[in-house]
């Protein structure tokens, strides 16, 4: 037995984790200044500060916490001639790092709450609402047009021709606008969007946006948000919603007022 | 010392009593883990099937067919079978590997070793427990072979999805299966949890009062009452997501669901609730898992650090901190599902609480590494990966845990990475750090040493090489459970880092064969045991012979005289003394 032991006493594993573990750090912390939020194009400024601010603070603890377990476990490999110690037990440090890690996670904690209310607020008085239904597997999309109402629907009048199930007799219904996988909105307009699902749940994620909002049947959720730039993007669905789960991917452009008002006029013609 | 073989009046068993139908808890711990390996094997090879299609989306391999011919019929693989994939690896995975092998396997070897008992309190519910594990598993394997696959929901099983059949392929006969094999391993788990708790309180020996339990004896104790508390929740949700699919209640489902062409009577439901059942029980699960992993990482740090633990007391504060907040925190699972902001608020706080308990853990760690004398064996090297994975997992549930934040991370691959650090890496590395060290007390052999190092290397560097880029990718938005990421235009720059993961997987997982390899060819062609304290360790277990008989000492149970943490004690000879050992010096009495 005690050749076992004594085999095990080896120091080169120990040599070699404690240096694993300082280029495991090292490379998967430089990898970070590669790779980083997709570009932001809304006011959601203050998710991505904190989002950075965590970034920081855990980056550090990872960086410091793995660097002196590293450093342990290369000093006090064994050594037959080592000193041991039987201190294990310290009221004052025990206490002291409870409470250094509560006194940095509490502005965590704070900034959350501050910036989560925000987020959910009730939207500005000016904001544009549309909707976004979500069906395996697409989005189905509709402007109020120009009164400004939705038509009603009604889930009996589902059907393949008339899918999302409009109310033929409700005029308010007559100018609305429907696109499939596909909005268009104008750059510093606050707008809104009410979000449904025909059958599973799905998750409505603008990822360029900060936005996700699972989308649900018999519950009608909403996201509201302002476009700040001009640009392309992609609407992606991120709840598990089936086996076209993958492709239910729309598209979001985002334009000038001008531009906007212009697309507008063409697709009231083109109805 | 060493009569091996001793039945302890228990007379000369058959077969059949002694290997299948077995009340000795030592024998049912190795049922567990043979199970647990099967099921390894299972849920390993369904991951490897996913990076195989994530690495190289859509590639042809005529061979695939041969081998699934529905699934990847002309070598390419469907959504539908990627579904299957990811939704039986996560089921397979959480319950019936990760649960049942640190929980049910070593939690029944070890807890009547541990705390001085012949059995658990209720061997017969012990056996019990495993024969319904049992059943519960086949079930799940069965379900693969029935129309339509297994069940393809997610291992959340989210309504809709998961009531209506044609929501999905998986969502016929597969999802059925699903949630009767889910209803058996409950039935199991929490027999097993029972036995747990009563045994703990009831049966320990003379002089081991609570407090000088080992940790790994403590995590098992609060892991058998989270079970008894969380898992009912689950039981009853499942039976009635069985009721919505079969006898046309609406539990789950609200009017106007359109599929297909069909309009579904159901009305009055909501797949929230589902949700909130399904977490409630989910987030003290994720603990059942991990807490196992943390008693065996602190009693395996002690033994090769010839430390005792650091603020032993502060470790048990703690993982009860840990149990107990966990039963307030599953709403951060739900930050976007449309429940109430305020909720979303309350959620943050419970969650980012458990950060402190997490942490003091952290720190008792590196104090006890302070002035140690550390032995490499391969138990210690997976107890070291413990804790980086604890540290690396930990802090990204930051992240996660402040709801603001977890907007944008949300069902994206920060959240795989998150949880196969925290959950899915301690409770692997602790099921493979356990194996190794208690191996020489369950088959009385010492696993190859070499090949258990090898496997160490080979395990935690690839571990790292597949989950921690996860965390890039999840940055850059890439969502979890899709088939293809390259449909997203703004996904195909990460196609190489998702090429990399794959890659690593597969190291990974071939590391895993010298594992199996090496413990079955070590059960039966390892090294004797020669002591039956080989590690020198202080814990009770070890006081047995180096082949414990069903009644686990041959003579009278010892009497516990100290805390399981005496090394470098100054008042003793010797670096340790085991917890059997009276004390040298009586201090004077003051």
């Amino acid at each position: 037995m005690a050749e076992n032991i004594q085999a095990n006493r080896d120091a080169k594993h120990g040599m070699a984790l404690a240096v694993t573990l300082w280029a495991i750090v090292l490379v998967s912390v430089a990898f970070f200044f590669k790779y980083d939020l997709p570009e932001l194009a809304s006011n959601r400024q203050s998710q991505d500060t904190l989002y950075y601010v965590i970034l920081g603070i855990t980056g550090v603890a990872y960086v410091v916490v793995h660097f002196i377990f590293a450093f342990y476990i290369w000093k006090y490999r064994h050594r037959d001639d080592a000193e041991g110690s039987y201190w294990h037990d310290s009221h004052k440090l025990e206490v002291t790092w409870t409470i250094a890690t509560a006194v940095i996670l509490v502005p965590i904690v704070f900034a959350g709450l501050v910036i989560w209310e925000d987020v959910k607020a009730a939207p500005p008085e000016d904001v544009f609402t549309i909707e976004a239904v979500g069906a395996q597997f697409q989005w189905d999309m509709r402007y109020p047009g120009p009164d400004g109402e939705f038509g009603a629907w009604r889930p009996e009048l589902y059907s393949l021709e008339n899918y999302l199930g409009i109310d033929p007799d409700d005029a308010a219904g007559s100018d609305d606008l429907h696109l499939i996988n596909q909005i268009v909105l104008p750059v510093d307009q606050p707008v809104r969007i009410m979000l449904r699902s025909k059958d599973v749940q799905h998750a409505f994620f603008l990822p360029n946006f900060r936005v996700k909002q699972d989308v649900m049947p018999g519950i009608e959720t909403s996201v509201w948000f302002t476009p700040t730039k001009i640009g392309e993007y992609e609407i992606a669905c991120a709840e598990l919603c089936g086996l076209g789960h993958y492709r239910m991917r729309a598209f979001l452009s985002i334009r000038s007022q001008a531009d906007y008002d212009t697309w507008l006029t063409e697709q009231s013609q083109a109805d | 010392m060493s009569e091996g073989h001793d039945d302890h009046g228990h007379g000369k068993q058959s077969f059949i009593s002694k290997y299948i139908f077995s009340y000795d808890h030592k024998m049912i711990a190795k049922q567990y883990l043979t199970l647990v390996m099967f099921m390894a094997v299972v849920g390993g090879s369904l991951a490897m099937l996913v990076r195989l299609q994530l690495g190289w989306p859509g590639q042809h391999a005529q061979f695939w067919e041969t081998l699934f011919p529905a699934g990847m019929a002309q070598g390419v693989m469907t959504p539908e079978f990627y579904v299957m994939l990811f939704t039986m690896h996560g089921t397979i995975m959480v319950f019936f590997v990760l649960s049942l092998g640190p929980v049910s396997g070593f939690g029944n070897f070890l807890i009547p070793l541990q705390v001085g008992a012949r059995d658990m309190a209720f061997p017969f519910l012990n056996m019990m427990s495993f024969w319904t594990a049992l059943p519960g598993a086949i079930i799940i394997l069965i379900s693969f072979f029935v129309e339509g696959g297994a069940a393809a929901s997610g291992w959340t099983a989210y309504p809709p999805l998961s009531a209506i059949r044609s929501a999905i392929p998986g969502s016929a006969m597969g999802q059925t299966l699903w949630i009767v094999g889910m209803i058996f391993f409950i039935a199991s788990f929490t027999m097993g949890g029972l036995n747990f708790v009563v045994t703990i309180l009831n049966l320990r020996t003379k002089g081991l009062k609570m407090m000088r339990l080992p940790l790994t004896t403590w995590a098992q104790f609060l892991v058998g009452i989270l079970g008894l508390l969380a898992f009912p929740a689950l039981a009853a949700g499942s039976i009635l997501l069985l009721f919505d699919r079969g006898l046309g209640t609406s539990f789950y489902l609200p009017a106007g669901i359109f599929i297909g062409d069909t309009l579904f009577p159901h009305s009055g439901g909501s797949p929230l609730l589902w949700q909130h059942l399904f977490w409630f029980l989910g987030h003290p699960e994720v603990y059942i898992i991990m807490l196992p992993a943390l008693g065996f990482t602190s009693d395996i740090i002690s033994t090769f650090t010839r430390r005792p633990i650091f603020g032993y007391r502060s470790m048990v504060y703690a993982i009860v901190a840990i149990a107990m907040l966990s039963f307030v925190v599953w709403g951060h699972h739900m930050f976007v599902s449309g429940m109430s902001p305020f909720l979303g608020t309350a959620f943050t706080m419970t969650t980012l609480c458990i950060a402190v308990p997490s942490a003091v853990k952290v720190f008792n760690w590196l104090a006890t590494l302070w002035m140690a004398k550390i032995q490499f064996t391969t138990p210690m090297l997976f107890a070291l990966g413990i804790v980086s994975l604890f540290v690396t997992g930990g802090l990204t549930g930051i992240f996660l845990g402040t709801n603001v934040v977890d907007i944008q991370l949300h069902d994206t691959y920060f959240v795989v990475a998150h949880f196969h650090f925290i959950m899915a890496g301690a409770g692997l590395f602790g099921l493979l750090a356990a194996v190794y060290y208690w191996f020489p007390k369950m088959f009385g052999r010492h696993m190859n040493e070499t090949a258990s190092k090898v496997h160490f290397w080979f395990t935690f560097i690839a571990y790292y090489g597949v989950f921690f880029p996860m965390h890039y990718l999840g940055i850059a938005g890439m969502m979890r459970r899709i088939y293809d990421p390259n449909t997203y235009d703004y996904l195909k720059p990460f196609q190489n880092v998702n090429t990399f993961i794959s890659i690593s997987a597969f190291i990974l997982g071939l590391a895993q064969v010298i594992f199996l390899a090496n413990y079955f060819w070590s059960m039966f062609k390892g090294k004797k045991v020669e002591s039956e304290n080989p590690w020198h360790a202080n814990t009770l277990e070890w006081s047995t012979p180096i082949e414990p008989g069903h009644g686990n000492w041959p003579g009278e149970i010892p009497e516990v005289h100290r805390w399981p943490y005496d090394y470098q004690n100054p008042d003793e000879e010797g670096d340790h003394a085991p917890q059997w050992q009276p004390p040298a010096k009586v201090k004077a009495a003051k």
